[in-house]
């Protein structure tokens, strides 16, 4: 028989030891005049205490992790500043990835930091408000970890210098910018569904890793340690995602169409938003790590599926054009890079044609249409190009009320006509992109009407000016050198001295 | 080679195979420990070791601090074992719990009888008695079987001379066709026992659903009898499903038991029932005649559900329709060996 063992305490019981009792009710003012958001949304919560912390950490234990962090994390930077670890990158293309990811992702981690502050406020239960606070303070550290990061290849290569204020103003970056104004102008529960659930929860291993692996493959070690500095943040992240969702549809039965609908919603907005990646996925690594359409299958179709199995127990659905989401995996890198690809004038990025062996590879990922719809139209932009006339588009396209993408995408079904819907609000016509983005323009067009459409914005003589290289300076572009083809860039330029020298030596 | 692995705050016992991680063999015995990315980097599933020698594996210098390693954190999901260990997880204690140790029986067949025409119950007394809780299975050793197989103690821990199984004939089954076919009364067996996290809430002092399809029956049927002899204070509703009148069994046992106790109902349900049924009871399955029975809500419950993983499944749907969550559900799957480890399941749940 074994002895009989003196009781201590679960470390969940520790921890509300150590936190009971920090909050309280208001007295001087009635607690929804404090908390005026937290149900104004529809969500009915019974008992807040019902929450259960997704995990247990005290401030003290905090800093302490995350300095440790820190110290690891610049000790790497700074080694790889030192050894000129901007050398030991597969090619010189692979940092126009790295420039997407600084304009267009970790602008979104100073969103979200935006975001947590701003929630982390208006939650009347302890247990939510503090998981909120502390997640700020990790975006936060995630911004500016990244900045650092990569803020080593700004001396070498185009396009870094002005990451925030292009976030704010350059025609694509608005679509992952719009997600998240879209996110933090909601109330807190629909903030919370967006970004902790649908975006760090069901779509991050779509988003962040594909950044990483794509890192690893291609010999960039301060990516990837910062991914792994971040990750360590983001698994009590994707728990808090869970935790909200379960306290929603478990707290009152009145919830479930509501999380039902910001599902749906955010879903359809996040797979938008993901065209950049796929893009960046399938045409930009020199290495590639798997095509978008494999990601896919792993990361939604059989993960993101056992998720929506277990939800169906609380009678949530998969989202709405999940379907829609699956066909257009065949296509959406391919159409995306297409409409860069015309407009990389514009752009603080370069584009190229794939060279052949790339073509090769992708004709093998995407044997149902690759070969059959997008190889013709890049090998004959390819001997354009090669004639002397790389085409760049000069008309200005039209954008998507909703996700703020170029009205470029086809009907998945056939993929040589191009696919819009159009609304009507106040006498007004509306065009999205999309049944998802015209569903969600439906339910709110207050909202969406007030959308700042950069297309839009450039014609209402807004953005700088008239011409194309107004607008340009305006976004801050240094024009020749961060925008236009690849080929003949300072970017190749320097890195091909780079690799003669290399060969010398 | 093997070690054993306790399992602290619950003192709970494993074997842990060498090179197998620690999460794996928690997970693989039932104890959840929370986990997320399942290869070092995230820190979700930290756990102290608190005596003996580990490998930490292919932590993350991230997800594990220096300072953590010094002070003999590690990741259950890289970290295996080089010695006999104790570790400290983040498991909730559970009242209930009696964290009885697992000992090895002996002893001899004394009754086998036809339940049904697929089912035997087998009773097998013991050299020395059994301390188990209600609801918890053993691990019997069959003649000429590689490995152990599972079966819930069907009799109340208060008769702790002999253990009462209900078997049902696996077709092509190994253990089952033994036991139906050659096991004879006057047979020596042995096992091991008590198993499992089955058991009564009883310290929650709430009214107990108890939904059993076919042999599932057992483990509620040991509960119940443990509960109403203890005169416990709450309503407790059984419901049993099987397919035809001709593999109920125990329906006048239990019958006899609710017309003694205005606290317990009893429910059996028909899913497919035969033409020549003489049978006016509930028809269907057994968890729409739950859903029935409580006009569909099932708040301030707690509902434990034993049997084949379908009825399982369709069970916690009905419940959680009824407003009854997690906190509140406790199941037994049955799988048989042919089952495997299950479908792919998100991290939404820990223990249905």
């Amino acid at each position: 028989m074994a002895e009989k063992r003196k009781k201590k305490l679960g470390i969940k019981q520790r921890y509300s030891m150590l936190t009971r009792g920090l909050g309280w009710d208001t007295t001087y003012q009635p607690m929804d005049k404090v908390f005026p958001y937290d149900n104004y949304e529809g969500i009915i919560i019974h008992d807040w205490e019902g929450w259960e912390d997704p995990f247990r950490l005290t401030m003290d234990a905090y800093w302490k992790f995350q300095s440790e962090k820190e110290k690891k994390l610049y000790a790497v930077i700074d080694s790889f500043a030192q050894n000129n670890g901007h050398l030991g990158i597969t090619d010189a293309r692979y940092v126009n990835a790295i420039k997407l990811f600084l304009t267009g992702v970790s602008p979104l981690e100073y969103q979200a930091a935006r975001g947590f502050t701003h929630v982390g406020r208006q939650f009347r239960g302890v247990g939510p408000r503090v998981a909120c606070q502390m997640q700020a303070i990790d975006e936060l550290r995630h911004v500016q970890t990244q900045v650092h990061s990569m803020s080593h290849y700004n001396k070498y290569f185009d396009g870094l210098h002005s990451a925030p204020h292009m976030h704010d103003r350059v025609w694509y970056l608005s679509v992952p910018k719009s997600f998240f104004d879209d996110a933090r102008t909601a109330g807190p529960f629909e903030f919370l569904t967006s970004i902790s659930f649908a975006f760090e929860y069901v779509l991050t291993n779509l988003l962040f890793v594909p950044f990483m692996s794509g890192a690893a493959f291609n010999g960039d070690m301060a990516t990837v340690t910062f991914g792994f500095s971040a990750q360590s943040d983001e698994a009590r992240h994707m728990t808090l995602g869970l935790e909200v969702i379960k306290f929603m549809l478990e707290q009152d039965e009145r919830n479930i169409p509501i999380v039902q609908r910001w599902m749906d919603k955010w879903f359809w907005r996040g797979t938008r938003m993901l065209t950049l990646v796929a893009m960046m996925m399938d045409y930009m690594l020199p290495k590639r790590v798997m095509s978008w359409r494999e990601a896919w299958d792993i990361y939604f179709t059989e993960a993101g599926g056992a998720l929506f199995a277990d939800l169906a127990r609380y009678g949530i659905k998969p989202p709405k054009y999940a379907d829609i989401a699956t066909k257009e995996a065949e296509h959406l890198s391919h159409q995306a890079w297409h409409i860069f690809y015309n407009y990389t004038h514009a752009a603080a990025f370069h584009t190229w044609i794939p060279e052949k062996e790339e073509l090769d590879w992708l004709s093998e990922k995407y044997p149902n249409t690759f070969d059959k719809y997008y190889r013709p139209r890049l090998e004959y932009l390819d001997k354009e190009e090669k004639a002397g006339r790389r085409f760049y588009n000069d008309t200005l396209p039209m954008l998507c009320q909703v996700c703020q993408i170029p009205m470029g995408f086809t009907d998945m079904d056939d993929p040589t006509t191009i696919s819009f819907e159009v609304s009507e609000y106040k006498d007004d016509k509306y065009h999205t992109c999309s049944l998802g983005c015209k569903d969600i323009f439906d339910y709110e067009p207050e909202k969406y009407v007030q959308a700042w459409l950069p297309v839009h914005q450039i014609y209402q003589g807004n953005c700088g000016g008239a011409e194309v290289p107004d607008v340009l300076k305006w976004y801050n572009f240094n024009l020749g050198a961060d925008n236009m083809e690849y080929k003949g860039s300072p970017d190749q330029k320097l890195w091909d001295e780079w690799q003669a020298h290399r060969k010398k030596a | 080679m093997s070690y054993e692995l306790t399992i602290e705050p619950i003192g709970e016992v494993i074997e842990v195979e060498e090179g197998q991680t620690i999460l794996d063999a928690c997970l693989r015995a039932g104890i959840y420990i929370p986990y997320q990315c399942n290869h070092g980097l995230c820190s979700t599933c930290k756990v102290d070791v608190v005596e003996g020698d580990v490998d930490i594996g292919d932590a993350s210098p991230f997800a594990l601090m220096d300072f953590e390693r010094d002070d003999g954190k590690v990741l259950a999901c890289v970290c295996t074992l080089e010695s006999d260990v104790v570790i400290e997880a983040d498991i909730e204690e559970d009242d209930d719990a009696e964290y009885l140790p697992i000992c090895d029986y002996t002893g001899t067949v004394s009754e086998i009888t036809d339940l049904t025409s697929d089912v035997k119950k087998i009773i097998i007394s013991l050299d020395e008695e059994i301390e188990f809780q209600a609801g918890q299975y053993i691990q019997l050793n069959i003649p000429g079987v590689d490995g152990p197989r599972a079966f819930s103690i069907a009799n109340s821990p208060d008769k702790a001379d002999h253990v009462e199984l209900h078997v049902r004939l696996v077709p092509e089954g190994k253990g089952t066709s033994y036991l139906h076919g050659k096991l004879a009364e006057g047979d020596a067996l042995s096992f091991s026992a008590p198993y499992g996290h089955f058991f009564v809430r009883k310290s929650q002092n709430k009214p107990m659903i108890f939904i059993a399809g076919g042999t599932g029956l057992s483990s509620p049927k040991a509960m119940i009898d443990e509960l109403l002899a203890d005169g416990y204070g709450q309503k407790l509703t059984l419901f049993h499903g099987v397919r035809s009148k001709a593999d109920l069994y125990y329906q006048d046992y239990f019958t006899a038991l609710a017309e003694k106790h205005d606290s317990f109902a009893y429910i059996p349900a028909l899913s497919d029932k035969k033409d020549g049924d003489d049978w006016d009871g509930e028809t269907g399955f057994v968890h729409e005649a739950a859903e029935r029975f409580f006009d569909g809500s099932f708040a301030g419950h707690q509902a434990y559900l034993c049997g084949p993983p379908p009825m399982i499944e369709a069970s916690i749907r009905a419940l959680m329709k009824g407003r009854l969550f997690e906190n509140d559900i406790y199941c037994e799957k049955f799988l048989s060996k042919a089952d495997g480890t299950g479908d792919k399941r998100s991290p939404l749940f820990k223990r249905i």
